[in-house]
């Protein structure tokens, strides 16, 4: 007993030395130090003058607002990845949960007068019930048939926000609920930063553990789930549960920051809904990390978009104003060339670059997943799951 | 009810078809499952005694995979009772059957294609908790290779299901039930598409595994393969119930030999 947990507590010193890391989690660890520098580094004198230039906006005190909300915006992302890219049960819809948590806590705050740190756990709270509510029916209603409950779900809260706009500020939203850490650019770029990174190490800490295995072995095949003892109702219900919780505590504390307020268009619209799963999977189904990276991708590319000036010739448009546009296109682009993610095409190219195979070590440390095989990445898992949906729905045979 | 249970043993001893939940490790009683107007299993009975292989037979749609479906509660029965280790069990989900000490492998396999032979055997082995720090490390799964090991994937561990030939298939079936440490394992069609010699080596594994005190049942469709392996055998056809004896009594049974069509049964 002590022996095995001292061999663990090595094991875990091992894996905390950051000059022993692949290749590719130097990177990552690189990217949080950069990231947590930044507020420095912008006010260094000639240095503050580069880091500004890669920033998505025109002055340092904006590009840290704007990446404070592509941080808000990677939870987001993250959070759907827990549960879909995990089971591989899509939700189009996890607007959902981002609107209970924000909508609650500035409810709370508000109407309520509680202080806006108490009002976000209560945001958690009710998104963590509101991952019951999606997560029980899930049970019996899966695959297409839950993504168009996922669909719909946000649609009828949005028409009660819009109903009993008395209460929920109809399309408006509520107005300007109290800020945790005021208005500071450096403060509250910090606490998008914190809880960044608390919710990707709580994620990446349980995906990687047998939980991450047992979850995208639901998403492959729930007999074989069963067959090896596991209680396959048990962990989808928590993957629900997990996600609406992490989407909630996001969108709680996102709308008591200066970059984000409780309003249907920022929490819950359809764009939301999809962007969020076009940056987890472009960035790398069911891996978290490509969720924290394509979701940071995919909310800064527009605002690097808007400072472009160029005006395109033939149709006098600016690319300022084209970026939806042009991020969708750019979007459909990436998915065609990597469709298991940049992230595992990454991972394969970094291998072949350092000569090292992965072998057992390195497929564990992705979650179970092997990134050379394309035939078995989430999407085309997925897909597949989906396809047993729709042959069944037209009268194929059960087998 | 106390009573009634006497009533039903006293029964079985002189009518030989009521089955109470005390006549075996495995205890099924009037067993019935009806997928609409057809009726797979029509109410079958029989025991499975402890520390023996049984050999269950019976022709191609026979009912042996669904009655081993309502046993594993992958389906519910329409009627019937089922009792495992002297408790009621009818209609319990297969992963409880599988924390109670019942293992299967499934006859169209069915491993996870998308993880090595080690991490699907590893699966099985794993706790049915949600939050856990084991696996985050990355220590080798030393148990679930000897798993591997044992079923003759040692040399295989690294590749996926893909890759592996049909026997290689079968012998991982077996080692991801293995690593649920069952008492009674269920084998669905262990030899269907096996050559002489990968037959007789994976007869040896399975004698191996009730010398060291685990009770098996073996589904096969004839007796090809079995006669060595066996101690008793119970042959259904159409669902139901036809004979039941020693592997010799059975060959020389004449309504086996007819349900046969005096061939196939060897
Ligand atoms: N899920 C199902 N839905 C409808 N009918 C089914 C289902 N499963 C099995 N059956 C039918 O029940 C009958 C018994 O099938 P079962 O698979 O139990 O036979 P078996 O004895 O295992 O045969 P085999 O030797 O071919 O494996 C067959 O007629 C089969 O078509
Ligand atoms: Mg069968």
């Amino acid at each position: 007993m002590s022996d095995k947990s001292t061999s663990r507590l090595r094991l875990l010193l091992g894996q905390l030395n950051p000059l022993g890391l692949p290749l590719r989690q130097k990177i990552g660890v690189l990217g949080l130090a950069f990231l947590i520098a930044l507020p420095l580094l912008v006010s260094l004198p000639v240095v503050g003058q580069f880091v500004v230039l890669i920033l998505p906006a025109s002055s340092w005190e904006l590009g840290l607002y704007n990446v404070a909300a592509a941080l808000f915006f990677a939870m987001f992302a993250m959070s759907w990845d827990a549960v879909s890219g995990y089971t591989g049960e899509i939700s189009f819809g996890h607007g959902l949960f981002f609107a209970v948590g924000g909508y609650t806590s500035a409810m709370l705050n508000m109407g309520h007068g509680f202080s806006p740190w108490i009002s976000v756990l209560g945001g958690v709270l009710l998104a963590a019930i509101a991952g019951v509510m999606i997560g029980v029916p899930a049970l019996r209603i899966e695959g297409p048939y839950l993504s168009l409950v996922t669909l719909v779900a946000p649609l009828i809260l949005l028409q009660v926000f819009i109903f009993m706009s008395d209460i929920f500020g109809g399309e408006q939203g509520l107005g300007n609920p109290e800020n945790l850490v005021g208005l500071g650019f450096v403060s509250n770029y910090f606490l998008a930063l914190g809880l960044f990174v608390a919710i990707f190490t709580l994620l990446w800490a349980l995906t990687r553990s047998n939980t991450g295995s047992i979850l995208t072995a639901i998403r492959e095949d729930e007999d074989a789930v069963s067959a090896a003892g596991l209680s396959k109702a048990k962990f989808k219900i928590f993957a629900f549960v997990l996600s609406g919780a992490i989407g909630g505590l996001a969108g709680a504390a996102y709308v008591h920051t200066p970059v984000g307020s409780p309003t249907p268009s920022e929490l819950m619209s359809v764009i939301v809904n999809v962007e969020v799963i076009i940056a987890a999977v472009l960035g790398g189904m069911g891996t978290i990390v490509g969720a924290a990276v394509g979701g940071l991708f995919v909310a800064m590319l527009p605002d690097y978009l808007n400072l472009v000036e160029f005006t395109v010739p033939v149709i006098g448009k600016s690319i300022s104003s084209m970026s939806f546009f042009l991020f969708a296109i750019v979007t459909l682009f990436l998915l065609n060339i990597f469709p298991g993610g940049v992230l595992r095409w990454g991972i394969a190219l970094g291998r072949r670059a350092t000569g090292r195979d992965g072998g057992d070590e390195g497929m564990a440390a992705d979650g179970g997943q092997s990134p050379e095989d394309a035939g078995t990445n989430p999407v085309a898992q997925t897909m597949e799951r989906y396809q047993e949906y729709y042959d069944n729905m037209f009268g194929g045979d059960d087998e | 009810m106390s009573t009634d249970t006497r009533a039903d043993e006293a029964a079985s001893a002189t009518t030989d078809n009521e089955v109470g939940p005390d006549d075996g490790i495995l205890a099924v009683e009037s067993l019935r499952k009806e997928f609409g107007g057809l009726v797979a299993v029509d109410d079958l009975s029989f025991a499975v005694q402890e520390e023996e292989i049984l050999g269950f037979i019976g022709p191609n749609g026979a009912g042996k995979s669904t009655t081993f479906n309502c046993v594993t509660g992958t389906y519910p029965p329409t009627d019937g009772t089922v009792w495992y280790k002297g408790e009621e069990v009818t209609g319990t989900p297969p992963h409880e059957m599988v924390k109670r000490g019942m293992a299967r492998t499934f006859q169209s396999f069915a491993p996870l294609e998308d993880r090595s032979v080690l991490k699907n055997v590893a699966l099985s082995m794993m706790d049915d908790k949600l939050v856990t720090m084991d696996g985050l490390l990355g220590e080798f799964h030393d148990e679930a290779r000897a798993i591997c090991e044992r079923v003759g994937l040692g040399d295989r561990l690294y590749q996926t299901p893909a890759e592996l030939p049909h026997a290689g298939m079968l012998r991982l079936e077996l080692g991801r039930a293995l690593g649920t440490d069952p008492d009674l394992l269920l084998v669905d069609e262990p030899f269907a598409g096996l050559s002489g010699p990968e037959v007789e080596s994976v007869s040896d594994l399975l004698l191996e595994l009730r010398d060291e005190g685990m009770t098996l049942v073996v589904v096969d469709h004839n007796m090809r393969g079995l006669l060595q392996l066996i101690d008793r055998a119970i042959v259904i056809n159409f669902g139901s119930l036809l004979a039941e004896g020693s592997p010799d009594e059975i060959t020389d049974n004449p309504e086996v030999q007819e349900a046969y069509l005096g061939g196939g049964l060897e």
